[in-house]
């Protein structure tokens, strides 16, 4: 009985500080952060002004659903949805994305956030069954919206469906932050005196003389695994799955029916072989790639354009990455996938109850006022104007601090973005890669034309199978277990799994897109 | 004396039966009502009409789902590592219970035994990250290892044939210890008297093991073999879906990531269902033919 009563009065002593700690942690951090930051920033001189603004409009609360990351932990006093407050008096709650499945299962769940962080391929998923609003029927409560759609049209484009109906807006502005690039060691290449490699053949020849100065290293190094070909497929003028042909725009190709993917994935074999790039590429994390790049164990990369700043804050003095030219794969002209566009859009639930403040939102973040506040977030408080030009505070050091402290350019919280907000933070010498970058786009994009409900449904399966197949093959030709000599058979086999019904629901989805744009 | 009608039973014994409401409850909810969502394995499931607003289509996704050639591969995959559970993992934690059992310094065994439970408290997420790690061939220990004793390194994760090997492996570090519970309380039900009654006729420990430890447990053996051959089916998604790659997919896909990939990610929930279910059937038709062979052979069975 004693020890029981003991034990007793342990555990719930026990549970006590557990339950005190908890709330102790979490309670207090946030009040000691948040006093310092207006300190830091001193007076904020619009306060008296404010009367003299209009009226603002009747209060309301919506709920948005966004992405949850780890590299910019989502915070509730972030000062976008603080300034939406102060613009629009639409206080936001925000949810978030635990994984790829959230979204389905914030719709299947009866109780839809009123305004929902959404990619294309979800969108033509949802969208026809009903769950979001056709936003070209609300489009008189949206005047904003309406001018940056007709004032976008490659926007538009890619949001109005077969029928006609726009379930969602794809935000825009800020696609050059997320593009992937080529970068290399330029104090590693100086000191031994190695020339950029301008080919995929020099490419191998200078990971070959790297790997000789450093035994240990994998000098290319990446880790998108099987994904890495969208990056490097451009170079041999395809990519992977379904796009529209780079000869003729008017015709889909499925890329790895192209003879140059054959290259490509020889080259990659060859690269393996001789432990040019790690054996296990296909596994390798943001951990082990930035253990990898900062130790001299990796010497060329693909990322994207914003690591390379990231990473050169981390190495050691007296290292540097360096924008690097795609090599040039097939043909005489270097390319990288296209990119400067974003995926990411905002769709409005049908099942809102706010959906008139889901609509005014929309038009808040699309207008040129909401454009800049959720670009630059508001003069005083994040930056000042100095010289005519607007410098952001001093506690925003690199570009990611701007989604770190404040949430700008994170999912849904801006629709248009101003890019010189990101670039002004891109110190002079990292600003090389954004201005050379867009030199190398593919002719064409890795996009497909919307399909509709049956066309989706019929294909999905389809798509999941040829997926399945050739992720599977191309590794296995790429780790050697099936010889190169049998790359044809692979590409016959494709039909097999269902690429002419694939090719044949695009092709007719692509007919469709290009009769309606007439 | 009069026998009580059974309101009066009831009415005697509420205070224990309103015990057993918390669980009810749960059944009802988590068990038996979401069982009527197996019908959208018959329709063309609309996820925003929902339930009363899609139509019927018949046995149009089950079809679809048994001419799929990658179906077989997922199904085969999924046998294949039910069989090797049944094989490796559900013997495991049997043994190390004799061995337990066996172990005389009782401290030492207490600490073993504690031990061997631990991994059992990591979840699957933590495992698989920390095999990931370890097996990987540029920085993983394992490889580091192999090649200090001059062997060449593996491709754990990157090739298909060792999949089910590191998948099986894991299970029985993770389970085995945690498992002997069970076992080590049928031990302690079986009567001194019979180790001492042989002994008496000169067996030694391998003897005693083999003809009291054994048949002492069998009955327990029998009824956890009769509940493993129910979730042989049941392969751990979260493990199978963060070990699997595309390198090593032709083993690693499963019906539930297949399930996952296709109802979820691709939005065919009906499809995803009907898989679902058909696993779900066949592992029913798994249970009752063991049921019955268990009943036949010996007396020990579930029903």
């Amino acid at each position: 009985m004693k020890t029981n009563k003991l034990t007793l009065s342990s555990s719930i002593l026990l549970l006590a500080l557990l339950v005190s700690a908890c709330s102790g942690g979490s309670g207090s951090a946030p009040e000691e952060t948040e006093p310092t930051e207006p300190a830091a920033q001193g007076e904020q001189p619009e306060q008296p002004e404010q009367p003299a603004e209009p009226a603002l409009p009747e209060e309301a609360t919506i709920r948005i659903l966004t992405e949850n990351s780890t590299a910019w932990p989502p915070k509730e006093d972030w000062g976008v949805w603080k300034w939406v407050k102060e613009e629009t008096n639409i206080t936001v709650k925000q949810e978030l994305m635990t994984g790829p499945e959230s979204l389905a299962l914030a719709i299947s769940s009866g109780d839809m956030p009123d305004i929902l962080s959404v990619f294309p391929s979800e969108v033509s998923k949802y969208g026809p069954q009903g769950a979001f609003v056709d936003l070209s029927q609300h489009m008189d409560k949206m005047p904003n919206v309406k001018a940056f759609l007709d004032a976008h049209p490659g926007v538009k484009e890619r949001v109005v469906t077969p029928t006609g109906e726009i379930y969602s807006i794809i935000n825009d502005g800020a696609g050059e932050g997320s593009q992937m690039v080529w970068f290399y060691r330029d104090d590693i290449f100086a000191k031994h005196n190695l020339q950029v490699p301008k080919t995929w053949d020099e490419l191998y020849t200078v990971s070959k003389q790297l790997k000789e100065l450093y035994p240990d290293s994998y000098p290319f190094m990446f880790r998108h695994g099987i994904g890495t070909l969208d990056t490097f497929g451009p170079s041999f003028n395809f990519y992977p799955e379904i796009h529209p042909d780079p000869a003729d725009p008017t015709k889909v190709k499925f890329g790895l029916e192209d003879p140059n993917a054959k290259t490509l994935v020889e080259t990659l074999g060859k690269f393996l072989a001789e432990e040019l790039i790690p054996p296990d590429w296909l596994t390798m994390d943001y951990k082990a790639w930035t253990q990898f790049m900062s130790n001299n164990q990796a010497f060329i990369t693909v990322q994207f354009i914003g690591q390379i700043e990231i990473m050169n804050n981390q190495l050691p003095e007296g290292q540097h990455l360096k924008f690097m030219p795609p090599p040039i794969g097939v043909g005489d002209k270097p390319y990288l996938p296209r990119g400067g566009t974003e995926s990411y859009g905002m769709a409005v639930a049908s099942t809102s109850k706010n959906m008139d403040a889901a609509f005014r939102y929309l038009d808040y973040v699309f207008s040129e006022k909401g454009k800049d506040i959720q670009s630059w977030g508001k003069e005083g408080e994040t930056y000042t104007v100095v010289d005519g030009k607007r410098k952001f505070n001093d506690n925003y050091k690199e570009p990611n601090d701007l989604r770190i402290i404040s949430g700008i350019q994170t999912a849904a919280t801006y629709g248009w973005f101003d890019f010189n907000a990101w670039l002004s933070l891109v110190k002079e010498s990292e600003q090389e890669a954004y201005v050379e970058a867009p030199k190398y786009r593919h002719p064409v994009a890795y996009s497909r034309a919307a399909l509709t409900p049956d066309e989706a449904a019929a294909v999905a399966p389809l798509n999941d199978q040829i997926w399945k197949f050739w992720t599977g093959e191309v590794a296995k030709f790429i780790y050697g277990e099936r010889p190169m000599s049998e790359w044809e058979t692979f590409v016959a086999d494709l039909s097999k799994n269902g690429l002419n019904e694939i090719k044949a629901t695009y092709q007719a989805a692509l007919d469709r897109q290009i009769a309606n744009t007439k | 004396m009069r026998r009580l009608s059974v309101l009066d039973q009831v009415k005697r014994d509420r205070v224990y039966l309103l015990l057993l409401v918390p669980a009810l409850i749960h059944y009802i909810m988590f068990r038996y009502a979401p069982m009527f969502g197996v019908a959208v394995s018959f329709m063309d499931f609309n996820l925003f009409k929902g339930f009363w607003g899609s139509p019927w289509v018949g046995f149009k996704h089950f079809e679809a789902f048994f001419t799929n050639p990658n179906s077989w591969n997922v199904v085969r995959n999924n046998l294949i590592l039910g069989l090797y559970k049944l094989i490796f993992t559900f013997p495991a934690p049997i043994i190390l219970a004799i061995l337990f059992h066996e172990m005389r310094w009782k401290k030492y065994r207490r600490f073993v035994q504690s031990v061997s439970y631990l991994p059992y408290f990591l979840s699957t997420v933590v495992v698989s990250s920390l095999l990931i790690m370890l097996l990987s061939p540029s920085t993983g220990f394992v490889n580091k290892a192999l090649i200090s004793f001059g062997y060449e390194p593996i491709y754990f994760l990157q090739k298909a044939e060792w999949f089910r090997t590191i998948f099986i492996a894991s299970d029985i570090w993770v389970g085995a210890g945690y498992g002997t519970i069970i076992f080590l309380a049928a031990m302690a039900a079986i009567d001194p008297q019979l180790y001492e009654a042989a002994r008496m006729d000169g067996a030694g420990r391998w003897k005693q093991t083999i003809h009291v430890t054994l048949p002492g447990i069998m009955p327990a053996i029998v009824i956890m073999f009769i509940m493993s051959i129910g979730s042989v089916l049941e392969i751990d998604f979260v493990k199978a879906f963060l070990l699997g790659n595309p390198a090593n997919m032709d083993t690693a896909d499963i019906v539930s990531t297949y399930v996952y990939r296709l109802g979820i990610l691709g939005g065919s929930f009906s499809q995803a269902s009907a898989v679902d279910i058909s696993m779900a059937v066949f592992s029913l038709l798994l249970v009752y033919t063991t049921n019955r062979i268990c009943r036949r052979l010996g007396d020990t069975s579930l029903w």
